[in-house]
């Protein structure tokens, strides 16, 4: 079987990029899939942060593509899973230290060893981001249900028809209870806006910033009320049919809102 | 260079060469203070649109650019999308004027409006020309902000031509702390760059959860203008696209207008979150009661 190649985006920033790529990853490394992720946003890197790798760069991205050293010297293994690796982006230089025929390549490398490839694309729509699409065979485009978020993401979903790279959808950063007062747009009306095959609805969840600031990812966390929701979202990469949790049941954020309003 | 047609409602060319034989001028030049962070979605248009409102509710004449070509949404934030009809491109490449391309706001009356070009690409704006463009608002208004992109590329360059202020807007959050270091670094000093720290919860600051103002602070030390809190009615007022700095009774809204207070240079504190449990302090402190 020939590795997937996929390219994690959005148009917005801070919709989750980075969280989605650290935490698919993972979940993948789990199921021992060997992966690789490369961290696209050269000069704003984050993805080293939010995996807890920061201090074991040695070499980036830029390296790698200007020959000074080789992939796998730059490349810095997980602290937890073997079979996880990440490719940091250089911090101290610009997007265009790179061109799309340099980041293919190093993509082309990468998945000639590793079964899964995940590219963190930086927000925008400018070389940053034409460059972490040249190299990807797939996309995951990340949006909340924000109405800015999705213009957005449709603007980058045109992008990627043009390309024609094929697209599945994950909806983050979801509040039920305000989907349910009519102040979000619900999975439903995003899905309709986008047209693109949905893979994922994961909740908003405070988890993600304590997580993410101690550069543990969600998945590992055995308690953790994401997990669950990141595996589905992997199972459904893998071909599995796997049915969507329906979060408008009287339980979770509902029964909150109930007991806060009670309270 | 500067456009002629950019200039066209002001005869003078360039304010500074002329010095002191300049003609007398119906008003100084406006400030130009560039909304930027680095990292993407940490509130930058929300920012941009609040302390709009803000400063044109206190009387001053505002107008807002849109620098995020291809990706603008301070339209949408503002409420007056379906009222754009030309944009920042189309005054650039003289298919527009000014006047024809600002969009007046629904809610404040000195409030204005330049949006981006949707459907073009940040390499498609000229630096000069948007130099110029900036200029020719200052002469007009007493404030000029820009909403850059996120990023560092581009369209962050062009954002930031024209500006001579920068308000940096961090979330308490390890990667948004990181870029906004970053983007500091690239302003230099030229820009007296002044941070406002978005989306603050108390409460799981309290817990040990959150970068504190004192933690973002230890990094950046930066003056602070003020701290927002983390809000469902930012998202509610976002999407309807009204601002909250229109309800200057809310506290969140009140902060906005503290924040404008400390810009045009009053001595005001800064805003920051009263120590109630925000809305999802509360969510969070009744999923944690029921994990344990």
């Amino acid at each position: 079987m020939s590795s997937r190649k996929i390219v994690i985006t959005s148009g917005k920033g801070g919709v989750g990029k980075t969280t989605t790529t650290a935490n698919l990853g993972a979940a993948l490394a789990k199921r021992g899939k060997h992966v690789i992720l490369i961290d696209a946003d050269i000069g704003l890197r984050n993805l080293d942060l939010v995996l807890g790798l920061e201090k074991r760069i040695v070499f980036d991205l830029v390296e790698v593509a200007e020959g000074r050293c080789q992939l796998r010297q730059a490349l810095i293994k997980d602290k937890r899973f073997e079979s996880l690796s990440i490719l940091p982006a250089a911090q101290t230089r610009e997007k265009d230290a790179i061109n799309e025929e340099q980041f293919a390549s190093i993509v082309e490398r990468a998945a000639e060893a590793a079964d899964y490839v995940l590219i963190d694309c930086p927000a925008g729509i400018e070389t940053g981001f034409r460059n972490a699409v040249a190299g990807a065979s797939e996309a995951i485009v990340v949006t909340t249900p924000e109405v800015s978020a999705i213009r957005d993401a449709d603007r980058v979903v045109g992008k990627l028809n043009d390309r024609g790279k094929p697209i599945r959808l994950i909806v983050n950063r979801l509040r039920q209870e305000m989907v349910r007062s009519g102040d979000m747009l619900s999975v439903e009306d995003v899905c309709e806006i986008l047209a693109v095959e949905l893979v994922g609805i994961v909740p908003d969840d405070e988890e993600v910033i304590d997580t993410t600031n101690r550069g543990e990812p969600i998945v590992l966390d055995e308690n953790s009320r994401l997990r669950p929701i990141y595996d589905k979202i992997v199972r459904r990469l893998e071909g599995e049919i796997v049915p969507f949790t329906n979060f408008d049941q009287p339980g979770f954020f509902g029964r909150l809102i109930d007991a806060l309003k009670a309270g | 260079m500067l456009d002629p047609v950019i200039l066209s409602a002001q005869p003078e060319q360039n304010t500074k060469s002329m010095g002191e034989s300049a003609p007398e001028r119906a008003k100084p030049l406006g400030r130009a203070i560039v909304v930027t962070s680095g990292k993407g979605g940490v509130g930058k248009t929300t920012t941009t649109a609040n302390l709009g409102t803000a400063l044109a509710q206190r009387g001053a004449s505002v107008a807002l650019v849109d620098a995020d070509v291809g990706l603008r949404n301070l339209d949408i934030v503002l409420g007056l999308e379906s009222r754009v009809k030309h944009h920042l491109l189309d005054v650039l490449e003289n298919r527009a004027t000014l006047d024809e391309a600002l969009v007046a706001d629904k809610h404040s009356e000195k409030l204005f409006l330049l949006a981006a070009a949707q459907s073009r690409e940040k390499d498609d704006v000229d630096t000069e020309k948007m130099k110029a463009l900036i200029l020719a608002l200052r002469e007009r208004f007493d404030y000029v902000l820009i909403d850059c992109p996120a990023g560092i590329e581009l369209g962050f360059k062009n954002a930031v031509a024209g500006a001579e202020e920068a308000i940096v807007v961090c979330t308490p959050e390890v990667s948004a702390v990181r870029d906004v270091d970053r983007v500091v670094g690239l302003l230099g000093n030229r820009f007296r760059p002044q941070l406002v720290i978005n989306r603050l919860r108390p409460l799981l600051v309290k817990k040990g959860k959150m970068l504190s103002v004192d933690d973002v602070n230890a990094i950046l030390r930066l003056p602070l203008l003020g701290v927002i809190a983390d809000e469902p009615e930012i998202i509610v007022t976002t999407n309807k696209g009204e601002p909250l700095a229109l309800r200057k009774d809310a506290p969140t809204g009140a902060a906005y207008h503290a924040i404008a207070a400390r810009v045009a240079g009053e001595d005001v504190p800064a805003p920051m979150p009263v120590t109630k449990e925000s809305f999802f302090d509360k969510l969070g402190a009744l999923f944690g009661g029921k994990k344990a």
